[in-house]
């Protein structure tokens, strides 16, 4: 039985924790150190003059304006049910695959774009946007609509229109939030988005091979992680089945260790004893 | 409040006060209305005047270009008023009858510094080059410039007309006074500012299109000298045109005295190579007056400024030839100069490029009669400066990041009372004072780095973390532990007892709050204060700077020895000696990890190091290997002592008759203290911490003597418990359990 309420912050999430932080942190840092320009990918002049292959790698990293920065992050945060739900070996495994095989579709697909003479596909989206929609199929195969809510507005134009009726569902902060990233680069990430998006789809349906059999290599699983369970439970069964491998982590597993006793201080994390200092 | 007549008189002569400051012109008086209509019809004539002039006429009536060397050697008292008689002004020839130079000075100027010819010069020369000036003191007559009387400032209020008299017929007075260079070697700064933008600290900023922009840029230098010792200091802000094909430079000073703008086109025709240099330069000039305005935007503060640069600095024209940069091509030179504008990864190789060289340079004075050479004066471009003090500051943010993680590891290994307090207050706080000051510092030189900002932002944020976050809260802990030995003398603690030492204990120990709100405050004191004082040690002389620099900062690498002292007075026990009993050796392990001993040397060092033995470093400090020797050797002898301290006791130095026996808490007690504590029949007493039964030892009572001394402590204020429970309460708190009377430590 799957515990319907998600566990609280990001502990018990290290991949989502490592990718929020990472497209906060690399952006910061390349802005600190003036090397915004090294994730940027352009065929013109990077590729086809300079030779700087390495842009193929780096132009997913980091995004270079700060609004992508912003919703990239939260988008991964809003992700993190995916990696509750594979378990982080498995979702760390499933990113770099989105992250390989997108790289590769969408540069294959400027190369064939680019035979047409009268188009050109120069520029290319900055940050994580291909890997994120990759992703973003999964969420939407796995995560399942709780609710949904209508908007109505009676006769918002004048006293002859009709009434207006938006229908909303649980998960329409996510969906306005990939739009927004979409729309942020223009008509590049757009088309970016959709092939990323069907790279998603095929790696989940096994044309893209590796979403089974591939794991990335000398991960060390944390005992903090949510899905301990999930991966015990992966690991005896050789064909992963999601519905068997979700069983409840069980956030609260470990009462029955120490014997808190009621009347015992807890003990104060240094984090709390900075913040007591300030509480005057 | 109740508005009455009053009050709305007050309103009125407030809002008059605020609205009636100067203009935009800052004119404050009649007087000045008409000093600065005078300049702007000067600058108008001379304008005018300059408009007419061809590369063959001479100067007539332009502030500071009405003699010629030549008709001072004549005649050394001459009056410049113009028309000179027997002056030719129908033309122009580069010899010492018609410029201001000495014939010596326009042959060296021709014959051996703009002796290259046509070649690749980089087209923006954006940098601050320093280098060597030498004095010739070669002798040359001093000019006589005298300041225009209309600039002088009104002598009282009845004053409504500046003098408009002609300033030669006036006593000359000492145009070579306390502001001549005198000294035979000195040091010169030079910022070449931007070119195709026309902003300098007195005119608003403003862009204009140079139409010859591939062959002439328009500059501005600042020169700064020098001697060697500081004593004489020199600021001259020129105008200055850059001939990018052969790489030469022009700069004249520009004061009241001196109103060089005109002479620009003349004097980079030095060489009277052609007339279309002198038509492209005039071409340039009237640009450059057009675009900023000039005549309109002349302000009273433009004049005063003026006038006091004409009072207190000697008048410059400086010749520079720069070094080609040999092999490079335009195109190279212009894909660099993009790449440091913009940072794409074009195929610059940054890496390589060379410093803009001021291959031989001349600065002549004509009213100082003073010829200074350059040696060695090159920097690097602007950009590339820009770019190694980012790293260096990135450096310095990833130091302060270990810092604070081995700050953190040293407070995790310190987190019992009794720890805490071995830890030496002033050692932390000496490195609390550096890294306030740093902090304060890094975001005051947010200001005038516009280019650094973020570095500088993370590098000031890092160290207000550091030091007003984690150090502080260290210091505060290890403040409160030691609270209650405030006003202990240095002899009772290291004797650790109390006996027979009349002294008022503190009923009441501070507490956590009201000792952190008055460490802030005197935080904020300090750091405040050691700000101004660096601040304004920069401006010192280097014969006063150079010696108090380096005892600060070797008092501030002396951040061990308090420690030292602390281990010394808590008396900590030879690792050796110490076998057996786990939780006395736990008691006793050194306070101090020794990757955060060695860490913080090293981290507090490198900065230190890096300024006073690099050669090129950011902060263009001198050079002094041997005292950053100095500086090492005394950290390592620091470190070598704590290390000694730990390894054969904290008290090896100091010879036996200093060293006091400590309190020892596992005693006899007598009888009659027996009976206080109200005794049992089996001559026991409760523990008040675990409430069972202590059995002591009297020495009165002989049953009790086979009890174990080590089994039960007393306090000094003659509280009994086990010594089980006793222990385990002291890594809280050194207080008694009992009376709340403070405790010495273990």
């Amino acid at each position: 039985m799957v515990a319907t309420e998600t566990p609280q912050g990001l502990t018990s999430f290290p991949v989502t924790k490592m990718c929020a932080l990472l497209s906060v942190g690399i952006p910061i840092f390349a802005s600190v150190a003036g090397v915004k320009h090294w994730f940027l990918l352009y065929i013109d002049p990077f590729i086809s003059e300079y030779k700087q292959y390495y842009r193929f790698l780096t132009f997913q990293v980091a995004a270079v304006n700060e609004t992508d920065v912003i919703l990239l992050t939260l988008i991964w945060y809003y992700f993190r049910h995916l990696e509750r739900l594979f378990g982080s070996r498995k979702y760390i495994s499933l990113i770099t695959l989105s992250w390989a095989y997108t790289s590769v579709a969408i540069i294959v697909a400027a190369w064939v774009f680019n035979l047409i003479p009268f188009f050109k596909w120069n520029r290319f989206t900055s940050g994580a946007i291909p890997i994120v929609m990759s992703l973003f199929h999964f969420y939407k195969e796995h995560t399942p609509q709780m609710y949904q809510f209508d908007v109505k507005l009676i006769k918002p134009l004048g006293a002859r229109s009709k009434q207006l009726k938006w229908t909303f569902n649980d998960q329409f902060v996510i969906n306005a939030l990939v739009a927004i990233l979409l729309l942020n680069q223009g008509l590049v990430s757009i088309a970016t988005g959709f092939l990323s998006w069907m790279c998603g789809v095929f790696i989940e349906r096994g044309l893209f091979p590796g979403f089974d059999m591939f794991r990335v290599p000398f991960f060390k699983q944390s005992s903090q992680s949510a899905s301990t369970g999930i991966m015990a439970s992966e690991s005896h069964s050789s064909t992963p089945d999601l519905d068997g491998a979700a069983v409840t982590p069980g956030p609260n597993n470990g009462d029955d260790e120490h014997g808190d006793e009621p009347g015992d201080e807890p003990a104060r994390p240094l984090g709390v004893q900075f913040l007591n200092t300030f509480r005057m | 409040m109740e508005i009455d007549g009053n009050t709305v008189l007050l309103l009125f002569v407030f809002l008059f006060i605020l609205y009636s400051n100067p203009s935009g012109d800052g004119v404050t008086s009649q007087y000045e209305y008409i000093q600065l209509q005078t300049l702007k019809a000067q600058y108008q004539d001379e304008f005018a005047q300059f408009g007419n002039l061809s590369h063959s006429s001479n100067f007539r009536n332009i502030t500071g270009l009405k003699l010629s060397y030549g008709d001072v050697l004549r005649q050394p008292d001459i009056n410049a008023t113009y028309p000179i008689q027997g002056k030719d002004y129908d033309h122009w020839f580069t010899d010492q009858n018609y410029t201001l130079l000495p014939e010596a000075v326009s042959d060296q100027v021709n014959n051996e510094i703009w002796a290259t010819k046509h070649n690749v010069f980089p087209p923006n020369v954006t940098s601050t080059l320093r280098g060597r000036v030498v004095n010739s003191h070669d002798g040359f007559l001093p000019m006589p410039m005298p300041i225009p009387e209309y600039y002088e400032p009104a002598q009282d209020l009845i004053q409504n007309r500046p003098s408009l008299s002609e300033p030669y017929v006036a006593d000359p007075g000492d145009y070579t006074g306390s502001h001549n260079i005198t000294f035979d070697e000195g040091e010169i700064v030079m910022e070449i500012i931007s070119t195709d933008s026309t902003s300098s600290p007195l005119e608003p900023e403003k862009r204009f299109h140079n139409s010859q922009s591939d062959k002439w840029r328009f500059l501005h230098l600042e020169i700064h000298l020098s001697d060697l010792a500081e004593n004489q200091k020199h600021s001259i802000s020129t105008k200055a045109i850059y001939d990018i094909r052969n790489g030469r430079i022009l700069a004249v000073s520009e004061s009241a005295k001196f109103h060089s703008l005109f002479a620009l086109p003349h004097y980079m025709n030095l060489k009277e190579e052609d007339e279309t240099i002198y038509n492209e330069v005039k071409t340039l000039v009237e640009e450059y007056w057009n675009a900023t305005d000039f005549f309109n935007t002349r302000t009273m503060a433009y004049l005063q400024n003026s006038y006091a640069a004409a009072n207190s600095r000697c008048e410059f024209l400086a010749f520079l030839q720069l070094e080609p940069w040999w092999g490079y091509s335009k195109e190279q030179i212009k894909t660099i100069d993009e790449e440091l504008v913009w940072p794409l990864g074009r195929r610059a190789n940054l890496s390589s490029l060379p410093p803009i060289n001021v291959s031989s340079g001349l600065i002549y004075s004509p009213d100082c009669g003073v010829k200074l050479h350059m040696n060695n004066v090159s920097g690097l471009r602007h950009e590339l400066q820009i770019k190694k003090m980012r790293n260096v500051l990135l450096l310095g943010a990833l130091l302060l990041a270990s810092q604070i993680y081995l700050l953190l590891r040293q407070m995790h290994h310190t987190n019992t009372p009794s720890m805490v307090n071995k830890i030496s207050y002033w050692g932390l706080s000496l490195m609390n004072l550096v890294d306030g000051a740093l902090a304060i510092i890094f975001f005051y030189m947010t200001s005038s780095f516009a280019a650094l900002f973020q570095p500088l932002i993370v590098c000031s944020f890092a160290c207000l973390i550091l030091a007003s976050v984690f150090e502080m809260r260290y210091m505060i802990s290890v403040y409160a532990s030691q609270a209650n030995e405030r006003n202990v003398s240095l002899f009772t603690l290291l004797r650790r007892s109390t006996d027979g030492d009349e002294r008022t204990a503190p009923a009441v120990i501070l507490d956590e709050a009201s000792i952190s709100s008055s460490l802030y405050r005197s935080y904020i004191f300090k750091t405040f204060f050691s700000m101004i004082v660096i601040l304004s040690m920069t401006t010192w002389p280097r014969s006063l700077r150079v010696p108090v620099e380096s005892f600060a900062v070797f008092v501030l690498n002396s951040y061990w020895v308090p420690q030292i002292v602390r281990n010394a007075i808590k008396g900590n026990e030879p690792r050796r000696g110490t076998t057996g009993n786990s939780s006395r050796r736990n008691q006793n392990k050194p306070p101090l990890l020794w990757s955060f001993v060695i860490g913080t040397s090293v981290i507090r060092f490198l900065p230190a190091a890096y300024a006073f033995s690099v050669p090129s470093n950011i902060f263009y400090h001198h050079q002094d290997r041997p005292f950053v020797a100095l500086v090492a050797l005394w950290l390592i002898f620091q470190m070598a002592v704590l290390y000694s301290q730990d390894v054969v006791g904290a008290r090896w130095f100091l010879p036996n008759y200093t060293i006091p026996d400590g309190y020892g808490y596992h005693k006899a007690i007598s009888a009659g203290e027996l009976l206080e504590h109200g005794s049992s029949e089996n001559y026991t007493i409760d523990c008040a911490i675990c409430m069972t039964d202590v059995a002591v030892y009297v020495e009165d009572i002989p049953e009790t003597h086979k009890v174990d001394q080590h089994e039960y402590m007393v306090t000094p204020c003659g509280h009994i418990f086990h010594t089980g429970c006793l222990e385990n309460w002291l890594s809280y708190k050194l207080q008694c359990p009992v009376c709340r009377s403070p405790l010495p430590p273990l």
